[in-house]
Order: structure tokens, then C-alpha cells, then sequence
């Protein structure tokens, strides 16, 4: 017991209290970290007067709120879809996880060419169907648009696979009932796959917000966080702030806050499953008792 | 016995005598030198120019080349260190400050100064006057530049500046003259398109961020402004400041199709395929359009200085070679050092591609028959600005915002004078923390 909680405390703990200690220093790359002056809270109080940083706040809100809520409707739909035994679904399958094993800087780099304003496949379309280009990359609007559709491409396979799963491990006595008692196709989603698949789809959608909160490199390579600073998620502004403005303290205290979000987050998946649990703990000794 | 003192003395003769006619390079035969350059067309060239070096001096070369923005962090982290890994740095400009700000230099005094090391034939007054104000020296005036109380911490080495590049035949059948001034300039910007359709007028950068805030002051300093006044006062929103805003959302309104997220590279991409017919940014890009597997207008590009606005000023940038202050083989990366920025490794850079530093290298006859440019970014380097834009620590931060401003002029329609008043005020903020107004 005792080696592995030296172990963890070592591995798991020092770098995370090196980044809270940084965080309270005015230090830039070319001093050793001996060499920092001691700023208290000062890095956390003045992210909150700094309009950029806000900004960035906003844009990762609003990006992940976007990207995360439709991936569920549109993975979970797909898997209602074709959740069936269609011939050739195995190969089918596969295809639609490909874009989740492709490099994100790749990804980028594929839509970076596809959002090209002149030779780029969708304005190409567009024109050849006699419509105005769009400027996909080039616009507030629309770049947030972009790195969100983006994301989708690339992530909506994981949530389809994970209640794809979820969908074929279901009670299929429940469905059969439902069945013989006439439930149509809408009212066996609804009453029943969509709640036994619940606490599954909770899960999916906590890791995906968690992963949607710290997205780079794909909005890296493709806007780089620009037009202005419309998609410059916080990720993208830490990396900024440590490498080319050389705050390492301030960029430690953004992470932080970032790591904050992401905690309760993840308190919040905890929670939720220590309830559901007790809750079938307590149905099952329920029905033992009767 | 007799036989052994003789055989002694002789040798110790023969020692005395090839020690009186060894070369500098001798004592340092056979140490290998460890160095970090960019990858970069310049570096390409001097690399294939290095073993010329080794075969001259004995002395070998390892190079380490990395992305040239990926440069900043493994310096800062190698310069960090108690002994260091490189003997001999190539760090882009705005590095200066951090490095030298970090004493993390040699400063090359000491050097230039040791007979065994300095040779007599060096020549620095030939070195471009305003790529080693920029690059080299720092503490002078207004701290990142020469002046009486500057020293030298490095020397220019893959040096830029900025000229214009346009189309001659386009220009000819059109009967165009190529623009001297800024008036010029803007006005055929915006006229191209009219007389090409489907061709933009100037391909610039405009990307959030370092690429609009780096065309911005192309045209800054020629429009008569600056970031800050001598009291580091900022006084980027003045006439001037936003003349050059407005001469940038001109350029990139007028210019091809979806310039307003080029970056460097896709400016010059457009450039390269036909689409635009100037280009105004670094010399660096001259050695690929004659290249026919990069370039569509091979043979149809004319070369012309930066066009002046109420003064002439051209960028300078790229880069300088420093010795860290950790490094192991000092003297011997003073050698390197010395002989690549001679007259002759200066000459034979070119020859391979490279961009010289020297003034004589851009009026030499061979290099001339070579590359017909250099001649013109020759006398476009007399006009180099060194003081274009400020090298202090904190600029990274301001360039940051400066950049992202400019694109919310260029693709939100945001007021020039609004987003500049913004940067002024914030960049206010930055140079009170950082101590700029502690004697004001």
C-alpha cells in the first residue's frame, strides 16, 4: 500500500502542485523557476480584467456546449439507426470510426483545404451550383462554424459506437414486452432504449465535454484562433500566453481554472454514478425483499 | 647521448618553428561544434556551404535545425541550463531581447578584441548597417538598439528586408508603372483587379494575430509611424498608425480571394501561382519564384524597393548567430561565426541561395549574374528600418494584440480607430507593468 501511494504522489501529484505552486509566480521561460518573483493571487485576479481571456472563456463555453449537444443527437440517432443487422454493418462500422483514429493535426489539416476559399471542395461546390462562396475560415461566424463542424465530423463516431454498444446490451426482454404490447418504433425509443441507455449516455457525454474543453490542435492548423479572436478556445490562448507573450505564471493560473471546470465536471460523472448505483443497489434489494 | 639531445632539441625546434606558423584555426582542430539553425532557405544554403569550413579549419559542425518558430522555446530552455548543448545559436530577432534581457549572451567584445581570434581582413563596416543595429547590438538607444552605449551579442545572419515583387508582364500589358509611393502603391492595389478579373492586386498577410500585425508595420514605418514614442508613450493610434491600417484593409480588400486569412506561406502561394499580381513582404521568398516546381511565373517577376510613404523604411529582420553564454567551445564558435559572416562565406552563401548580409555581396559581380535581384535588395537595404518595430520582452504580448485587432478590422468591419485606440490603451497597461514609465 505504502509504495503505491508514494508512487502516486510522486507521479500523479508533483506535476500538478508544481503548476499550482507556478501559478502564483511572475515568471517568464528564461528564468529558472528559483529565479520567479512570488505574485500571490495577482495571476488569478487580473485574468478576470483581461478581455481576451474572457473572450476565449466565452468562445469555449459556446463551442463546447455546440459540438458536445449535437454530437449526442446525431450519434445517438445514428445508432437507433442502425442499430440492426443490416449485411456488411461490421465493415460499415469501421468506416464510421475512421475520422476519430486520424491525427487531430491532420484532421486540421483536412479541412483547413476544405474550407479553402477558392479551391477548397465546398466553395467549389457552392459555385458550381451557381451560390456565393462562403468565407468558411474567414469570418467570426462562420470560422466558429467551421471548427465546430469540424468536430463533429471527428468526434460524433465516438458517441455512435459507445451507444451502439450500449443499445445491443439492453434487456431484450423489455423490448420484446414492448413489443407485444404494440409500442411503436418512436415509443420503444422513447420509454424505453433512451432511459436504459441513460446512464451510459451520461458518461459519453461528460468525456466528451471534457475532451471538448481542451480541443488544439485541430483549431491550431485551421483558423489558429482567428478571425480575431472568435476561435480562440482556451487551450489555444494557454499555449499562447507560455510560448509567445512568455507568462508562464498567468498561463499556469488559466490552466488551473481550466483544471477547475473539468474537476467538477468529472465530480459531477462521479456523483451521478455513486447515486445511480445506490438507486439499483436499492431496486434490487427491493425486489430480493419482495 | 649526444645523438639523443640533438634528436630532442631538433624536435623542440621543429615544435617552436610550426607553432610560430600555425594557423588560428589550429588549437582548435578536430573539436566538433554543435550548432541550432532554423530550417530555413538561408540555413539550407549554409549548410551546403559548411564543409568548406571544415575542410579550411579542421573543425567540425553538427547542425540542429528546427522550425524557425519552434527556435524561441528550445533556446530559452537550452540557454537555461548550466553547461548547454550549443555552441553557436541562430535566434530570430525578437529573441534579442529576451536573450541578452536574460544575459544569456556573450557579449563579443571580448572576441573581436583577442588578436588569436579577430582577423584583421573582417570587414565589418561592410555588414548592413541596419541589420546589425537590429540584429546584433543591443543597449543602446531605447535599449534594443546601437547607439554609444549598445555592445554587439551577435551578428546578422539570414538577414531580411522587405521588397516589392510584381508581375512584368502584367504590368506591360497594361502599360503600369511600378509604384514608388504608397499613393502609387494602393492605387494600382485596387486598379489590378479591374483590368485582371479574378486577379488580386497585392498578395499580403492577414491572418489573426503575428501575420496582420507583421504586414501592418511593413507599412507603418514608410507611412511616418511607430508603436511607441521615444518615451514608450504608445502612438500606434495617431495619423499615421491608422493611415497604415487603412492602407493594409485596402490592400487586402483589393487583393485575391480569401486574403484575409493568408498567412505568410499562402500569400505567397498566391504570388507563386498567378493569382495576385504584387507581393511586398520578405526578401526570403525571391529564391522560390524562378523555382518552376513551386513557381507558375517563373521569369515574369521584376523586383522594386519598398515604396516610401512620407519617408522610406524597409523591415529588417530574419536573423542573427550568438554564442550562448553556456556554451562549451566559445572561441571555436567565434571562428564559425567570424568565417560564415566573412566577404567570403558571405559570397559563397549566396551563391547557394542564401541571403547576404554583406553590402559587397549584393554589388558582387558573380552573385549579380546569378541572382539579377540582389542588385535592387541591395540598394533596398540602404533604406533599411532597424527601429520598425520595438524588440523589448513584452512585445510578444502586444504583437499578439496588435494582430488580433487588425483582423477584427479586416473581417468584422471593427473601426480602425477604435481597435487601435484599444491596443494603445492595452499595450499602456503592459508597459506599466513591465516598468516603462517608472521614470516618467
Amino acid at each position: 500500500m505504502a509504495p503505491a501511494v508514494a508512487v502516486m504522489t510522486v507521479a500523479l501529484l508533483y506535476p500538478i502542485a508544481y503548476m499550482v505552486y507556478a501559478s502564483f509566480l511572475d515568471w517568464n521561460p528564461s528564468q529558472r523557476i528559483g529565479e520567479a518573483t512570488f505574485v500571490g493571487l495577482r495571476n488569478y485576479t487580473s485574468l478576470w480584467s483581461d478581455e481576451s481571456f474572457k473572450e476565449s472563456l466565452q468562445v469555449t463555453l459556446k463551442f463546447a456546449a455546440f459540438v458536445v449537444s449535437l454530437e449526442m443527437v446525431i450519434g445517438v440517432g445514428l445508432a437507433l439507426l442502425l442499430d440492426r443487422n443490416i449485411r456488411g454493418m461490421s465493415v460499415l462500422r469501421t468506416i464510421f470510426i475512421l475520422p476519430m483514429m486520424i491525427a487531430p493535426i491532420v484532421v486540421g489539416l483536412i479541412w483547413r483545404y476544405m474550407y479553402h476559399p477558392t479551391v477548397g471542395v465546398f466553395n467549389k461546390t457552392l459555385n458550381s451550383f451557381g451560390f456565393e462562396s462562403v468565407p468558411w475560415l474567414s469570418d467570426s461566424f462562420w470560422s466558429l462554424t467551421s471548427i465546430i463542424i469540424a468536430d463533429i465530423w471527428q468526434w460524433t463516431p465516438f458517441i455512435f459506437i459507445l451507444s451502439l454498444a450500449a443499445l445491443q446490451s439492453l434487456p431484450k426482454s423489455a423490448l420484446e414486452a414492448a413489443r407485444i404490447d404494440g409500442a411503436s418504433g418512436w415509443q420503444q425509443i422513447i420509454h424505453i432504449k433512451l432511459p436504459l441507455m441513460l446512464p451510459v449516455l451520461i458518461v459519453t457525454c461528460l468525456l466528451r465535454l471534457i475532451d471538448a474543453f481542451k480541443v488544439l490542435e485541430v483549431v491550431l492548423v485551421m483558423t489558429n484562433g482567428g478571425p480575431g479572436l472568435s476561435t480562440e478556445i482556451l487551450s489555444l490562448r494557454i499555449a499562447r500566453t507560455a510560448s509567445e507573450f512568455r507568462e508562464l505564471g498567468v498561463a499556469a493560473a488559466m490552466s488551473n481554472y481550466l483544471l477547475l471546470v473539468l474537476m467538477m465536471l468529472t465530480i459531477a460523472m462521479f456523483v451521478y454514478t455513486k447515486i445511480s448505483e445506490s438507486r439499483a443497489e436499492k431496486l434490487k434489494r427491493a425486489v430480493e425483499e419482495y | 647521448m649526444t645523438l639523443l639531445k640533438s634528436i630532442a632539441g631538433l624536435s623542440a625546434g621543429m615544435l617552436l618553428a610550426s607553432s610560430a606558423i600555425a594557423g588560428p584555426y589550429d588549437p582548435y582542430k578536430g573539436t566538433t561544434l554543435v550548432v541550432n539553425f532554423p530550417a530555413h532557405p538561408h540555413y539550407d544554403a549554409v549548410k551546403r556551404v559548411l564543409p568548406e569550413f571544415t575542410k579550411e579549419t579542421g573543425i567540425r559542425v553538427e547542425v540542429d535545425q528546427l522550425q524557425y518558430l519552434k527556435m524561441r522555446e528550445k533556446q530559452t530552455l537550452e540557454l537555461t541550463k548550466n553547461k548547454g548543448d550549443y555552441d553557436l545559436l541562430a535566434y530570430v530577432v525578437f529573441s534579442k531581447a529576451d536573450y541578452v534581457y536574460a544575459d544569456q549572451l556573450e557579449n563579443l567584445a571580448k572576441y573581436f578584441m583577442n588578436p588569436k581570434l579577430a582577423d584583421p581582413n573582417y570587414d565589418a563596416d561592410d555588414l548592413i548597417e541596419g541589420y546589425v543595429a537590429n540584429i546584433g547590438v543591443a543597449g543602446g538607444k531605447k535599449g534594443y538598439m546601437s547607439g554609444p552605449t549598445g555592445s554587439l551579442f551577435g551578428v546578422p545572419f539570414g538577414s531580411e528586408t522587405s521588397v516589392l515583387g510584381y508581375r512584368k508582364d502584367i504590368f506591360e500589358k497594361h502599360g503600369l508603372e511600378v509604384p514608388e509611393t504608397y499613393d502609387e502603391l494602393l492605387d494600382l492595389a485596387c486598379k489590378i483587379p479591374e483590368l485582371e478579373p479574378g486577379m488580386g492586386g497585392l498578395a499580403s498577410r492577414a491572418a489573426s494575430g503575428h501575420h496582420a500585425s507583421h504586414a501592418f508595420l511593413l507599412h507603418l514605418a514608410p507611412l511616418g509611424g511607430r508603436i511607441f514614442d521615444d518615451e514608450w508613450n504608445p502612438t500606434v493610434n495617431n495619423a499615421a498608425g491608422v493611415k497604415a491600417a487603412q492602407a493594409l484593409k485596402t490592400i487586402v480588400e483589393c487583393g485575391p480571394e480569401g486574403s484575409k486569412t493568408f498567412g505568410f506561406a499562402e500569400a505567397g502561394a498566391s504570388f507563386l501561382q498567378g493569382t495576385s499580381a504584387m507581393f511586398l513582404d520578405s526578401t526570403v521568398f525571391a529564391g522560390s519564384v524562378n523555382d518552376p516546381s513551386k513557381s507558375k511565373v517563373v521569369g515574369k517577376i521584376g523586383w522594386a524597393p519598398h515604396p516610401m510613404g512620407v519617408r522610406k523604411g524597409s523591415q529588417t529582420g530574419g536573423f542573427g548567430i550568438a554564442i550562448p553564454k553556456n556554451a562549451n567551445n566559445k572561441e571555436a564558435a567565434f571562428l564559425l561565426m567570424q568565417w560564415l559572416t566573412s566577404k567570403k562565406a558571405d559570397k559563397l552563401v549566396a551563391l547557394a541561395g542564401g541571403n547576404p548580409s554583406r553590402y559587397s555581396t549584393h554589388a558582387d559581380a558573380e552573385v549579380n549574374a546569378k541572382f539579377p535581384h540582389m542588385a535592387v535588395f541591395g540598394e533596398a537595404l540602404k533604406d533599411a528600418d532597424p527601429d520598425w518595430r520595438p524588440i523589448i520582452p513584452v512585445w510578444g504580448k502586444i504583437n499578439a494584440d496588435l494582430g488580433t485587432s487588425l483582423s477584427k478590422v479586416l473581417t468584422e468591419d471593427l473601426d480602425i480607430q477604435i481597435a487601435l485606440d484599444g491596443v494603445a490603451e492595452r499595450s499602456k497597461v503592459i508597459m506599466e507593468e513591465a516598468g516603462y514609465y517608472t521614470w516618467q
